[in-house]
């Protein structure tokens, strides 16, 4: 189990510390700023986009004993790009002191989702798979409003909804980093103090309830962070698909599903993963900078298949 | 000593059916109470609003002295621990770490909380399986696990729903002895069960103290009986709505169901 554990840790720092190497434009003049300006803030990037969707994921596995509750099943995602497409219609290249209107946007669409189910947790009488529903119901309303909006728009502006919600960690320098951190920091800082009361709740939410735990401050205050770190991510980078579905079932499959483990190794896995995907990204395809949900996206897709394939046998 | 329970006046309902309707029940600390009754009577229901997992339409609940709902979840666990029905746990997490969510409510490093779960697994006999995965455990060793929870927690009182429900005959007899060792040790209990036979393993261990027995149907007390109690046959036919005769056999009570439709 140690072995393992170790072993793990260092196929995901190699990963981290391998990627800025990955793609051309290292040599000549203009090499060490790709490295420094471009590729090292994009791999930083990559560490704390990944570490809050591998976390949050794994928290919301658990809080809704579902393995397909990850925040994008609850509206994260949905209210974040119907943010934007409103502001891409409606506010065509606008500011905000000084970040995009964008950003903003998506930052505000996701949070308000989020805490709207974050709100439906908190008074207590809704159970979880209610919780879920409720969630899954915010989704397919915005996601109407979302197309009949985009039937209204034009041309450019869907182009561009449609590029933003591919999820890229390409537009991005030191400014959105710096923007990023706090919002990943104290999401991860927070989530992380819930474990010994998530580590009960994977016992069963109600015997944990008889335990002494404050089922609905943890459910709140564990959706609420998610919210707060997601909405963050999103709006910088766009969704990124499949890395807060996958990688908890990675690394549950490598290390079980003890909580105490699971929730950091979900954390530093996604950290591995997303910036190893966009190495490969730039790697792959050296000339058209594909976006890195592209390839989250179809590396997760398949590996999740074989993942349960490989439990049921 | 104050009393570990007191119900006054409990109603619960679900839309417009009563599932407790107006039940007055008081539990005394180190006493033991099994609550017994028909499908459906609203046993579980009665375990689950003491625990504030339900909550009440009418009347209040008293734990150790005070309000119920105004007690914070940790001191509602040091009060009351509670074995759920169904407590089988379906994800791979390892024995100990369940056993020591059962020491939440201690404020404790997580060396003390390992040593702890480790001491109740011993005291459960199951000490070895302290490393397997749950969702590996025969149901047997599931329920040695779940009491080994309980254990964990020490709590003065213990509510137990159906503590040997689908264990073999020799797993329901080393459950309830277990039962009645916590019992002597001073803990209390209200304990739901349908087979009245094993709570002769709870008194074994503790001579001259009396097991109470109360009935529970369409969500009201029946009756309020004791197992050496001469009418608690009769009590048990009426509730059941089946012939239950008591045959005594090495001076104890054995209940026997003879036949549907008393």
């Amino acid at each position: 189990m140690k072995t393992r554990l170790l072993v793990t840790m260092t196929l995901a720092f190699t990963a981290i510390a391998l990627s800025p190497f990955l793609g051309e434009g290292l040599e000549g003049e203009t090499g060490a700023f790709v490295f420094w300006d471009l590729r090292v803030p994009r791999a930083l990037l990559g560490c704390l986009v990944g570490a809050v969707l591998g976390l949050t994921g794994a928290v919301y596995q658990t809080l809704f004993s579902n393995p397909l509750a990850i925040p994008s099943t609850v509206g994260t995602t949905a209210g974040a790009s119907l943010g934007v497409l409103i502001v891409l219609v409606l506010l065509p290249g606008a500011d905000l002191m000084g970040a995009s209107a964008i950003t903003v946007a998506a930052f505000i669409g996701a949070l308000v989702v989020t805490l709207l189910i974050a709100g439906v947790a908190a008074t207590g009488r809704a159970r979880v798979n209610d919780i879920l529903l409720v969630g899954i119901g915010i989704t397919l309303a915005s996601g109407a409003l979302y197309t009949g909006l985009q039937f209204q728009a034009d041309m450019d502006a869907t182009f561009q909804a449609v590029r933003w919600s591919l999820g890229s960690l390409s537009t991005v320098g030191y400014q959105e980093l710096v923007a990023l951190t706090p919002f990943a920091l104290i999401t991860v800082v927070v989530l992380l103090t819930q474990l010994r009361a998530l580590d009960a709740i994977s016992g069963g939410e109600e015997r944990a309830f008889s335990q002494g735990v404050n089922v609905v401050r943890v459910r709140t205050v564990c959706l609420g962070m998610g919210a707060l770190g997601v909405g963050a991510c999103v709006a910088v980078c766009g969704p990124i698909a499949f890395v807060g579905l996958l990688v908890p079932h990675l690394v549950r499959k490598a290390l079980g599903a003890r909580r105490r483990i699971l929730l950091p190794m979900s954390a530093l896995t996604g950290a591995a993963f997303l910036c190893l995907c966009d190495g490969i990204a730039r790697w792959a395809l050296p000339d058209r900078n594909l976006p890195v949900g592209v390839i989250t996206a179809a590396l997760g897709a398949p590996l999740l298949v074989a993942l349960v394939f490989k439990k049921k046998g | 000593m104050s009393d570990a329970i007191v119900l006054d006046n409990v109603c619960v309902k679900a839309g417009k059916n009563i599932l407790l309707g107006g039940v007055c029940l008081t539990v005394e600390a180190g006493e033991f109470v099994a609550l017994v009754g028909p499908n459906g009577a609203g046993k579980s229901t009665l375990l689950r609003a003491l625990l504030g997992l339900r909550p009440l339409d009418e009347g209040r609940v008293t734990v150790a002295g005070q309000q119920a709902h105004g007690l914070s979840g940790r001191d509602r666990a040091k009060y009351l621990g509670w074995l759920p029905q169904q407590s089988r746990v379906v994800d791979a997490v390892p024995v100990i770490d369940l056993v020591m969510s059962g020491r939440f409510r201690f404020d404790e490093t997580r060396t003390q909380a390992k040593e702890a779960g480790l001491s109740a697994l011993r005291a459960l006999g199951v000490e070895h399986l302290s490393d397997r995965a749950l969702n590996t455990l025969s149901g047997g060793e599931a329920q040695r696990v779940s009491l080994a929870v309980l254990q964990a927690q020490e709590p003065q009182t213990l509510l137990l729903d159906e503590p040997a429900n689908h264990l073999d005959p020799a797993q329901q007899i080393r459950t309830y002895t277990y039962l009645g060792q916590q019992w002597s040790q001073g803990r209390a209990a209200l304990c739901v069960t349908h087979d009245v036979n094993l709570l002769r393993h709870v008194g074994l261990g503790n001579p001259g103290q009396r097991v109470r027995v109360v009935g529970l149907q369409l969500g009201k007390i029946a009756f309020d009986s004791s197992f050496e109690d001469p009418m608690l046959a009769g009590h048990l036919s009426d509730l059941f709505g089946v012939h239950v005769h008591a045959l005594d056999h090495e001076g104890t009570h054995h209940f026997a169901v003879m036949g549907g439709g008393a």
